[in-house]
């Protein structure tokens, strides 16, 4: 094969082309600390990349929606506990009352400070943030609780006192949910979403006062919310006809309504605690992605500079060649 | 024996001279064409010279020198086997260069590799949506999700519009400036030298260098298309041959050719729009076919990259413009149809989504958000059942994960086109023409070191190689300068004959 110049000058100056592209892309990788800047340069790894962002930006979400949940479970606990505060102080003051004999005046007295208490109930049962109530389940925009004509505890439109227990069950039902990772479905056939598959985070005030009646020893039905018992104990202590033992028989009743205060902030508890369990999952999964992440589409830096520099030491070896590769030709020697 | 002629060798010195003076010449025009494009290297062609057998019919049959040599022309060292297999190879290479830069300005508009697109908003909006959820009843977050909406349709809107202008710029590229300034221009001027190589011809002459001319405008036309050359004699009178040089586009399937050049004649290609589609014609002088519509017969060359990209479906051929603006078309009519259906309340249509000026399908180019949700942001459904919780939205979220059945043109009626989740279609489309990108990419490099390969072998053959040259030149110098000698040794016998022979005992 003849060898003549224009080959040897074509060929040096694609390979020279050849190289500088590849000095290019591996600048390029160092500068970016990317594998490749264009989906073409590997489109497996960039389509992989694409699934590992948009698992990212889920997992994101969910924290985010976990942290919201945390924070409105922790406001209706700082509620309640108020309110257990509240209605410790009702218990003792009318322990004390109880145990000794109350004139007309002390009972007065006694049902005036009940009276404040239960305002301070109902207060709180209505508390809000940024404009949301808390303690109304799925109504967050309206004050949950209300006071009927009768002075007896509305919750959500329904008097506690005439609720069935499936009625009450059904508005208990009624929470706000947020998606946090547990794979949403809806039901195949009403389209209805499946609650086990998102998260509830409404304390519903009617689980935390109670509902419905409850039966004293005596055979009287009394309204079975923390906010009504307090209403009947009161009307007790002020009724000219009052009687220790009715009394007690309400004060009774107050004590077991009062046990689901304690149960709600336990169920707070264990919520909380879950979620936790499951942000802790979703950061693990996160720092899992990224790494994941940094192997599909990052490059290490320090392999990627020896690369590069390597590629330079080539480029630079190339360039140098180039002064010699018109080698002298007879007419060099020519006398 | 023959009586030979006192002076005959002085003609064959002489002849002697003039073939390393010839050969020295062509040596040095070799030399300065080094560098020259199209340059073909030639040789001097020299035979020797016997003296005929008729001259001696009646002589004595005896003892004969040749007489020396003979410079019958000048040609050229070029092999028509190579030039035929580059000119093949480099149609294909120029179309797949030209499918490369076009799938990379595609590219260049879907992908997400270094800086976030559709797929990135798609994010941005189930981000908002999950906020959404926390507080379905508060405005600044609903005016939030809406934001996001309008950025995935705005964004929807630039995809359209930027694979639109990369078509416009392609069409304008192959009709403008690809066949009417290179193409046409190209064949013209190939007419034209086959006119003047046949006058030169006709005259006996060989016009190398417009050979040379010649040739390298027909490598640059078949950058474009897929050429066939031929080179037919032509008698134009009882002794003297030109030749015809013929070039064709040549049809794969039926084997059937159309003439773009005869001899001095020759037809111009243009570009005509029909329903979205370029088509090539041609304007015939001579030899017209059947139908002026010569598209399928241009299988290779820049121009059939061009095409496809312009004009590929996806639908049994290449995957163009047309084809990824179906998919994003594809893509918003089925997002606008699956939220507003997701959007509907007691059976009640509220769209969030669609088409600008009013009615009509909903494409990439034309999806924005209703003019209801634009009024208020907490249009969006966020519940169907009472109070203020948001299990729509959740919904909303979730279809947007779930797999979701994609029709044409988001219409039911219509065949599926594909099934699973938004990012499954998305990060799929965005794959399929980087993998395009990626396919054409080997293929062009495969074609450029096959075209490498065949440019070396034609180098090999007709490149002007200095080292031979310079020996050539060495060789020729000495060849003359021994002629030289021979002439002093003709010139002495001479004299001694004249001057000094029949002196004795003067």
């Amino acid at each position: 094969m003849r060898i003549t110049n224009r080959m040897v000058t074509n060929q040096f100056i694609r390979s020279l082309n050849d190289m500088s592209l590849e000095m290019n892309r591996l600048n390029m990788q160092v500068i970016t600390g990317r594998k490749f800047s264009r989906s073409s340069e590997n489109t497996s790894a960039a389509v992989k990349g694409f699934r590992i962002r948009k698992d990212l930006s889920r997992a994101d979400s969910y924290l985010q929606n976990i942290d919201h949940a945390k924070a409105s479970l922790g406001d209706a606990e700082s509620a309640l506990t108020h309110i257990n505060a509240l209605m410790n102080t009702a218990e003792e003051r009318i322990l004390a009352g109880l145990n000794g004999t109350m004139s007309r005046e002390t009972r007065s007295i006694l049902a005036e400070e009940l009276s404040h208490l239960q305002e301070q109930l109902y207060q709180t049962l209505n508390s809000s943030t940024a404009g949301s109530y808390y303690f109304g389940g799925t109504n967050t925009k309206v004050k949950p609780f209300s006071i009927g004509d009768d002075g007896k505890l509305v919750y959500n439109q329904a008097v506690l006192r005439d609720l069935t227990s499936a009625a009450a069950d059904a508005l208990a039902k009624k929470s706000l949910f947020v998606d946090i990772g547990l794979d949403v479905q809806f039901d195949a056939g009403t389209g209805q979403l499946d609650e086990r598959t998102v998260f509830a985070y409404s304390v519903p005030g009617l689980t935390v006062v109670g509902s419905g009646t409850k039966e004293l020893s005596s055979g009287e039905n009394v309204s079975a919310n923390l906010y009504d018992l307090l209403g009947e104990l009161i009307g007790e202590l002020e009724s000219d006809s009052y009687t220790y033992d009715r009394a007690d028989a309400l004060f009774g009743a107050f004590q077991e309504a009062k046990e689901r205060i304690i149960s709600a902030i336990t169920g707070i508890g264990a919520k909380t605690s879950y979620l936790t369990f499951m942000s802790d999952r979703l950061e693990e999964r996160q720092i899992g992605l990224k790494e994941r992440q940094l192997d599909v589409e990052g490059i290490d830096p320090a392999e990627a500079i020896i690369h590069f520099e390597s590629q330079k030491f080539a480029y630079s070896a190339a360039l140098q060649m180039g002064n010699q590769i018109l080698q002298p030709t007879v007419f060099d020697f020519m006398k | 024996m023959a009586i030979r002629p006192t002076f005959l060798a002085f003609q064959t010195a002489s002849r002697a001279l003039a073939a390393s003076q010839a050969n020295i010449d062509v040596t040095g025009n070799n030399i300065a064409n080094v560098n020259t494009p199209g340059y073909t290297r030639q040789r001097v062609d020299q035979t020797s010279i016997s003296a005929g057998g008729y001259t001696q019919k009646y002589a004595l049959p005896g003892i004969s020198t040749g007489f020396g040599v003979n410079i019958s022309g000048i040609t050229q060292i070029r092999d028509p086997f190579l030039d035929a297999r580059y000119r093949e190879q480099s149609a294909e290479s120029a179309r797949y260069d030209t499918i490369v830069q076009g799938l990379f300005d595609l590219e260049g508009v879907f992908d997400e590799a270094s800086t976030p697109g559709l797929m990135g908003e798609f994010e941005s909006f189930v981000e908002a949506l999950q906020t959404l959820s926390q507080t379905p009843s508060a405005p600044d977050i609903a005016l939030i999700a809406r934001t996001a909406a309008q950025k995935i349709t705005q964004i929807m809107n630039v995809y359209a519009t930027q694979v639109n202008q990369v078509r416009e710029q392609q069409i304008f590229d192959l009709s403008r400036v690809l066949i009417e300034n290179n193409f046409n221009t190209k064949v013209k001027g190939i007419a034209d030298l086959n006119d003047q190589i046949r006058k030169e011809q006709t005259y006996g002459n060989v016009p190398n260098e417009l050979y040379d001319r010649r040739n390298l405008l027909i490598d640059e036309l078949s950058e474009m298309a897929n050429i066939r050359v031929s080179v037919l004699p032509e008698n134009i009178s009882e002794d003297i041959v030109v030749e015809r040089l013929t070039i064709s586009l040549h049809d794969p399937r039926d084997g059937s050719n159309v003439s773009l050049i005869d001899g001095g004649f020759h037809n111009f290609l243009y570009t005509e729009v029909e329903d979205g589609r370029v088509s090539i014609g041609i304007a015939s002088s001579f030899e017209a076919p059947a139908d002026n519509d010569i598209t399928a017969h241009i299988a290779g060359g820049s121009i059939r990259g061009y095409l496809d990209l312009i004009n590929g479906t996806g639908l049994n051929e290449f995957r163009g413009a047309p084809y990824y603006l179906d998919a994003i078309d594809d893509l918003a009519a089925n997002f606008a149809r699956v939220f507003n259906e997701l959007n509907q309340s007691g059976g009640v249509d509220k769209p969030l989504f669609s088409a600008s000026g009013g009615g009509g399908a909903i494409t990439a180019a034309n999806i924005r958000i209703s003019d209801e949700w634009l009024d208020d942001a907490s249009f969006i459904t966020t519940t169907h059942l009472d109070g203020d919780g948001g299990e729509n939205v959740i919904r909303m979220i979730s279809a947007l994960e779930s797999e979701t059945v994609f029709y044409k043109n988001g219409d039911v009626a219509l065949p599926t086109v594909f099934s699973g989740s938004f990012h499954d279609y998305l990060s799929g489309l965005i794959g399929e023409v980087a993998l395009d990108a990626e396919l054409y990419q080997n293929y062009s490099d495969t074609s450029a070191n096959v075209q490498n390969g065949l440019f070396a072998a034609r180098e090999s053959m007709s490149g002007v190689s200095l080292n031979e040259e310079g020996i050539n030149l060495m060789a020729y110098q000495k060849s003359y300068n021994a002629a030289m000698r021979y002439f002093t040794v003709l010139d002495e016998a001479v004299d001694a004959i004249i001057n000094r022979m029949g002196l004795v005992g003067r």
